[in-house]
């Protein structure tokens, strides 16, 4: 029996109506800004954009509202995960879910899998869909609905599906460059509760510091911010810029696929460094002691 | 307890569980049979849930235990398909409907019937749309057994699931628990304080003190191994003298003195009262409290 399947069931469970609120608030605030507020754009922007205006409302919609959506559930996961080891303390529910058939690893894992894979890429979708209506409704205002219905779809579509596919191709990359910091804030929240972002940020930072000044060794600072700039890379803008020109209208949008799996392969590229085993060996490490910690803690509890 | 003939779900075998240098089970032998319900007793800090928690792979013992033919802290996850475990009052995630529950336990437990649990919760007041907190806690506590009364299991184990509980509330656990759940086939272990209240649902006891297992028997053993004499308070030196497990008082004015021994007591004992069947609890706080006349060995 898979036991994988209803913890990763148990995540919904618990957080579905806190992602409903996250994905239907933001759009919904958006939607009735571009409604009901004042929409302005410059002359000159206006000039700029020429008659590729209602195009570029629909892809900055949709890319817009995908890529806020997507930035809000990553920040609410990463705060999700870092305190999961001990969420069910408080209600004591902890109890319960050590009694059932599941290994530690098992209901370890589930969380890290909902909240750092699924939630940041079902949010990107649900963005993507939002995006859909945000830009009916901004080209409605400053266009006229007619501009909606007659935007080139088969160009911009696949575009911005393109864009889309590369974010999600690209997040379980960035999730393993991030996993080394990620399983160090939840070991630490498992050891030292709430301090742990402090002890991360201080050890981090002294830590860089020390080794800097007193041994000359950036040791800390490089790994540290490599991982982070490797974790963006692998999302997007692994190699050059996309620049689509200001005349180059739908031609532009269709060079969009081929850029985004370009640099797709680009980020996949940069996997096999010393850099990334490291972490990965260093994030093995974190999840072995949090399964220790799991395991000592249940025969501490009650 | 005879377990000669029957199959034995749980054995431990010189079992002893520390915390760091304390033993919180120390040296503790026993078996349990199938088709018992068996009492676990003892004193706050007697090693009660120490025991039951190294009987589902939560903590980590030295010396034998096997539970339904597994070693619980390597094979934990496969014990718990097997055996199902309510460790503490109240302890279902608050955030949780009922139905979400049921819906988890289904793909959880292989051994989980959804329909069986729906029908035990409907004999509740316990409604499946109901959020865990907003029901009380006696509440909560029906809704945990129904849930773990679905599983079909060989063993449950029960670590002191009415403490806290008003008298209605124990009383509707334990109804349905021996109707629900006792079969004559499955075991119960159960720990709790309320002693007087499951005395009657019990076929063997287990009594910890400080650790050590002082006594594992049958009720119907008990009965024949241990006796009581009550007396009037003028022949209680008489009595003092034969070295009884424990003297009490029954009752007011001075024929409200009895005795308890291990074995018959002397006939000329015998003589001086009346033989009564001593209780669980009598028995419980002979074996388990500090005696006084240790004091005088000093």
């Amino acid at each position: 029996m898979n036991k994988l399947l209803p913890l990763l069931r148990r995540e919904w469970l618990q957080y579905r109506f806190g992602w409903t609120l996250m994905v239907a608030v933001p759009l919904g605030i958006a939607l009735l800004l571009l409604a009901f507020g004042e929409i302005q754009i410059g002359q000159d922007d206006a000039e700029r954009v020429g008659d590729n205006m209602a195009q570029l409302l629909a892809v900055g919609s949709m890319a817009g509202s995908a890529a806020t959506l997507f930035i809000i559930a990553c920040f609410s996961s990463i705060i999700i995960v870092a305190g999961m080891a001990r969420r069910d303390h408080s209600d004591r529910s902890v109890e319960f879910w050590l009694s059932l058939p599941a290994t530690h690893s098992a209901s370890l894992a589930a969380p890290l899998i909902v909240h750092l894979l699924l939630v940041p890429a079902a949010a990107l979708l649900a963005g993507l869909a939002g995006g859909l209506l945000v830009s009916l409704v901004l080209v409605t205002r400053l266009v006229g609905i007619g501009e909606w219905f007659s935007l080139p779809w088969l160009d911009l579509l696949p575009a911005v599906f393109a864009l889309a596919a590369r974010l999600l191709a690209g997040l379980p990359l960035a999730v393993l460059w991030m996993s080394p910091l990620i399983l160090l804030v939840v070991l630490l929240s498992a050891w030292f509760r709430s301090w742990s972002w402090v002890i991360l940020g201080v050890g981090i930072g002294l830590g860089s510091q020390l080794l800097n000044r007193v041994f000359g060794q950036p040791f800390l600072s490089d790994v540290t911010l490599g991982l982070l700039r490797q974790a963006r890379a692998a999302l997007v803008h692994a190699g050059q810029s996309f620049e689509m020109g200001k005349d180059s209208g739908t031609e532009g949008l269709r060079q969009l696929p081929a850029w985004a799996l370009n640099d797709f392969v680009l980020a996949l590229k940069e996997l096999p460094s010393p850099l990334l085993l490291g972490g990965l060996l260093f994030a093995a490490g974190c999840f072995y002691l949090l399964v220790m910690w799991r395991e000592r803690g249940a025969g501490a509890t009650g | 307890m005879n377990a000669t003939e029957q199959t034995v779900l749980v054995k431990a075998s010189h079992l002893t569980v520390r915390y760091g240098a304390k033993a919180a089970v120390d040296d503790v032998s026993f078996t349990i049979p199938k088709g018992r319900v068996v009492g676990l007793l003892g004193h706050n800090g007697a090693g009660k849930t120490t025991l039951m928690k190294a009987m589902v792979g939560l903590t980590h013992g030295e010396g034998e235990l096997s539970v339904l033919g597994l070693q619980p802290r390597p094979q934990r996850a496969q014990l718990l398909e097997q055996a199902c475990y309510i460790p503490d009052v109240a302890i279902l995630p608050r955030w949780a409907r009922v139905e979400d529950l049921v819906s988890l336990m289904s793909g959880m437990h292989p051994r989980f019937s959804a329909e069986r649990a729906r029908s035990l919760l409907r004999r509740t007041s316990v409604g499946l749309k109901d959020k865990v907190k907003t029901l009380s806690k006696g509440m909560v506590v029906q809704a945990h057994l129904a849930l773990v009364a679905a599983i079909d299991a060989k063993l449950m184990i029960l670590d002191e699931p009415t403490l806290g509980l008003d008298v209605l509330s124990r009383k509707a656990f334990y109804e349905m628990l021996i109707t629900e759940w006792c079969d004559g086939e499955r075991s119960v272990l159960i720990s709790t304080h309320q002693v007087e209240e499951i005395e009657s649902l019990l076929s063997d006891v287990l009594m910890l003190n400080e650790g050590k297992l002082v006594l594992s028997i049958s009720l119907e053993d008990m009965e024949k191994r241990f006796v009581g004499v009550s007396h009037d308070a003028a022949v209680a030196e008489q009595i003092a003298a034969a070295h009884p497990l424990l003297r009490y008082r029954t009752g007011t004015g001075t024929s409200g003195n009895a005795a308890i021994f291990d074995g018959a007591p002397p006939e000329h004992v015998q003589a001086l009262g009346q033989r009564i069947r001593p209780s669980l609890v009598d028995l419980f706080v002979a074996l388990t409290r500090k005696p006084e006349l240790d004091r005088t060995h000093f």
